[in-house]
């Protein structure tokens, strides 16, 4: 069911974890080339740089393709013919995936990448131009060709995600799914439920399936599936977060409970605080990152949400409460972790295991941190008689602005 | 060459190190440590640490600024300010009296928090330089002294902490220096922008160099280096966007794409490739489309595309294979 053999991909992570582990010290230069001899990988891969930029030209070439054959043998065309073409290019686009992965043995390469990509979106556009025409409409007056073209982007995403075990289409195929229950019903609180009922149904089934995998190379493709999944149905839960009259309008925006009757409203609040724990739970008990991520995340958006929620009075020392208190947490935790035997407790420990971590943060806080000063610094309330100093937009070091 | 196939099965990294173990590849002490990593036993916290701690120093800035300029009338100038000097005093007072001896090479934190403590410190004086200059306009019209200022005052406790979080504030500080505060770049491409973009870029790009030439922390120069690229890139584009003189811009472009590619092969750094590729292709793809009418258009796109990935695949073919 795999577009790569399996040994390839254990390979890889094999090769992975030996580099990262001589780069530790855990293993000695000539240890680590000695392993790695013996986890040979036929798959072509490339850095990923290169993979983000020809991922940009394969997509520009297919489309110009595609484009170029309307131009030039299909022009005023009925629309069900453009998407019947549309659907064939979906059939080639994948195909020639398939090639790429098993003659060329791309791996991660961009190339294969951006082909499912285009199977994916002619695939929608295509059903959608096929069926739209006289077709049957929804007893809520919607039209069923988005209906099956949402259905087909879906089914079609996950497939890619389990074949090719790229992330991204997992979380595709649950964006997908979020345009499913307008169809069936036009109550907003049964629509959330659809959602959250659909992530959930997703839920189950990959917590089902992981544990085969627990130590192989698709643990990590199930640790993100899954993590996505909690994140899905904390969203789908979360009127504050997920109802679009309010996500527009950031920290300060007024409930919009109207929608919503009361019942329903204050459960999803329960719900809200009852998930992070759970999420954060089940992520410390597996040592997923991931998961511990989504249960970090959704902590958060509930504190964030809860004055939201109760109809409160919002504060604008409110962040600076919530990063005092994240601050206060990450020291407890480092400093509870670092007075145990050895440095662990429970079998967790603050200090860095891996090099990929010093990694990440360097390039994270190199690209946030240029964007950094602008968020830390927001506009003062229009609305406030008190304002005294203007800026809001200053760069590093107040940099600009009218200060 | 051995394929590891195990009983039908691909090997997990288990029973490879069992393998290992069993040949001697690896010691019994190596062995306990790998497979208990490979297990998560023990499982390190220190990326999620470090998250919290960063999202939490922005978050309790962010408060503090957008808290002192909605209420300093409420709170008072001496309050607000004696606050924000108490936590500067602190942050600073803790950094100094813990930082490691210097040296030209990089230096490991002394602690996890050691980094984001000066960080904030940074931080809070930026708020604080703001609300002093709005309350009492001591250096009125002459804001950017104070950038340049702080730019110093930033890159000094960068390079005297080796931090990577000040340092790309004093590099941020010095764009606003120049005039290049990133929010206003969609709104102000003009003539003036574009020189003091250039003239930024190629500044920070050659003390960059410079500082690596004298051995000066040289794992800062990519920081440097990838910062200087972007807004030369962009102010370049700007300039090749624009009427007039457009077609010395483009020049100046395929002189830069040349120079990043170059550099990003010699040094197997893939970035400059990528940006040389993008740019270079959205500078060259707004001057040979102009006037083209659609059929020309998508035509030159999948011509120039098929050019671009054929060379895309031969330099990861040829330099970047390994991830």
């Amino acid at each position: 069911m795999r577009a790569y053999h399996a040994t390839d991909e254990e390979s890889l992570l094999t090769r992975s974890l030996l580099k990262d582990w001589a780069g530790e010290g855990f293993l000695s230069e000539s240890q680590q080339q000695q392993m790695q001899q013996e986890c040979v990988c036929e798959l072509r891969r490339t850095n990923i740089f290169l993979r983000l930029v020809i991922f940009f030209f394969a997509l520009i070439i297919v489309g110009a393709a595609v484009g170029l054959f309307f131009l030039v043998f299909l022009e005023r065309l009925s629309q069900q013919t453009i998407g019947i073409f549309l659907l064939a290019f979906a059939a080639i686009s994948y195909v020639a995936a398939e090639l790429a992965t098993s003659r060329a043995r791309l791996y991660r390469y961009g190339i294969e990448e951006a082909l499912v990509v285009c199977s994916v979106g002619f695939v929608c556009v295509g059903m959608y131009f096929t069926l739209s025409s006289g077709s049957v409409l929804f007893s809520s007056g919607r039209n069923v060709a988005e209906f099956l073209a949402a259905v087909a982007g879906s089914i079609l995403s996950v497939w890619i995600w389990h074949r090719f075990g790229l992330p991204y289409f997992f979380l595709g195929a649950m964006i997908f799914a979020v345009w499913l229950p307008p169809y069936w019903t036009s109550s907003a609180a049964a629509r959330h439920v659809a959602v959250a009922a659909l992530y959930a149904a997703g839920l189950l089934t990959v917590m089902t399936v992981r544990p085969r995998h627990r130590f192989t190379f698709l643990n990590q493709q199930y640790s993100i599936a899954e993590a996505l999944l909690w994140f899905g149905i904390y969203l789908a839960i979360n009127l504050q977060l997920s109802d679009s009259k309010v996500s527009g309008q950031g920290w300060f925006a007024a409930p919009a409970t109207s929608e919503f009757s009361r019942p329903i409203y204050w459960t999803t609040w329960a719900l809200i605080w009852c998930l992070p724990p759970v999420v954060l739970a089940r992520g410390l008990r597996l040592k997923d990152r991931f998961v511990i991520a989504a249960g970090s995340i959704v902590a958060i958006l509930t504190l964030i949400t809860n004055k939201p929620y109760l109809g409160g009075e919002r504060h604008t020392w409110d962040p600076m409460l919530l990063g005092a208190f994240l601050i206060f947490f990450a020291l407890v935790i480092r400093r509870w972790l670092a007075s145990g035997p050895n440095e662990i407790r429970h079998g967790f420990t603050a200090r860095r295991l891996s090099g990929k971590d010093k990694v990440w943060i360097n390039t994270t806080t190199t690209v946030i941190g240029l964007a950094a000063p602008n968020a830390i610094a927001p506009s003062p309330q229009a609305t406030s008689p008190d304002v005294q100093f203007g800026g809001g937009d200053s760069g590093g070091g107040g940099a600009s602005s009218d200060w | 060459m051995l394929r590891c196939v195990y009983h039908g099965y691909s090997m997990t990294i288990l029973t490879r190190l069992e393998q290992w173990i069993e040949r001697e590849i690896i010691s019994p002490e190596q062995h306990a440590l790998l497979a208990g990593l490979s297990r998560g036993e023990p499982f390190s916290v220190f990326l999620e640490l470090n998250i919290l701690l960063y999202a939490g120093i922005l978050l309790f800035v962010g408060g503090l600024g957008w808290t002192v300029s909605t209420w300093s009338q409420q709170l008072g100038d001496v309050l607000v300010l004696s606050l924000l000097t108490l936590i500067l005093a602190a942050c600073f007072w803790y950094s100094f009296c813990r930082v490691p001896d210097w040296s030209p090479k990089e230096v490991a934190s002394p602690s996890l928090v050691f980094d984001y403590v000066l960080y904030l410190g940074c931080l809070i004086w930026t708020v604080e330089l703001a609300y002093i200059e709005n309350r009492f306009q001591i250096l009125s019209g002459q804001a950017d002294l104070y950038l340049l200022a702080t730019a110093g005052l930033y890159f000094f406790l960068a390079y005297r902490f080796d931090n990577r979080f000040v340092l790309s504030l004093a590099l941020t500080s010095l764009a606003g220096y120049f005039g290049l505060a990133i929010s206003h770049w969609r709104s102000n491409q003009n003539a003036e922008y574009r020189q003091y973009a250039i003239l930024y870029s190629l500044m920070v790009g050659g003390a960059g160099a410079f500082l690596e030439r004298q051995g000066l922390k040289p794992h800062f120069f990519g920081t440097y280096l990838n910062i200087a690229a972007n807004v030369l890139f962009w102010a370049l584009l700007s300039g090749i966007f624009e009427r007039l003189n457009h077609v010395v811009w483009f020049l100046f472009l395929l002189a830069a794409c040349g120079a990043s590619l170059a550099w990003g092969l010699k040094r197997r750094q893939f970035s400059f490739v990528a940006y040389a590729a993008f740019y270079g292709y959205v500078g060259v793809s707004s001057m040979l489309l102009r006037g083209l009418r659609d059929f020309a258009v998508v035509t030159y796109f999948l011509v120039s595309g098929v050019a671009m990935l054929v060379m895309l695949v031969w330099i990861a073919r040829r330099f970047g294979r390994e991830q």
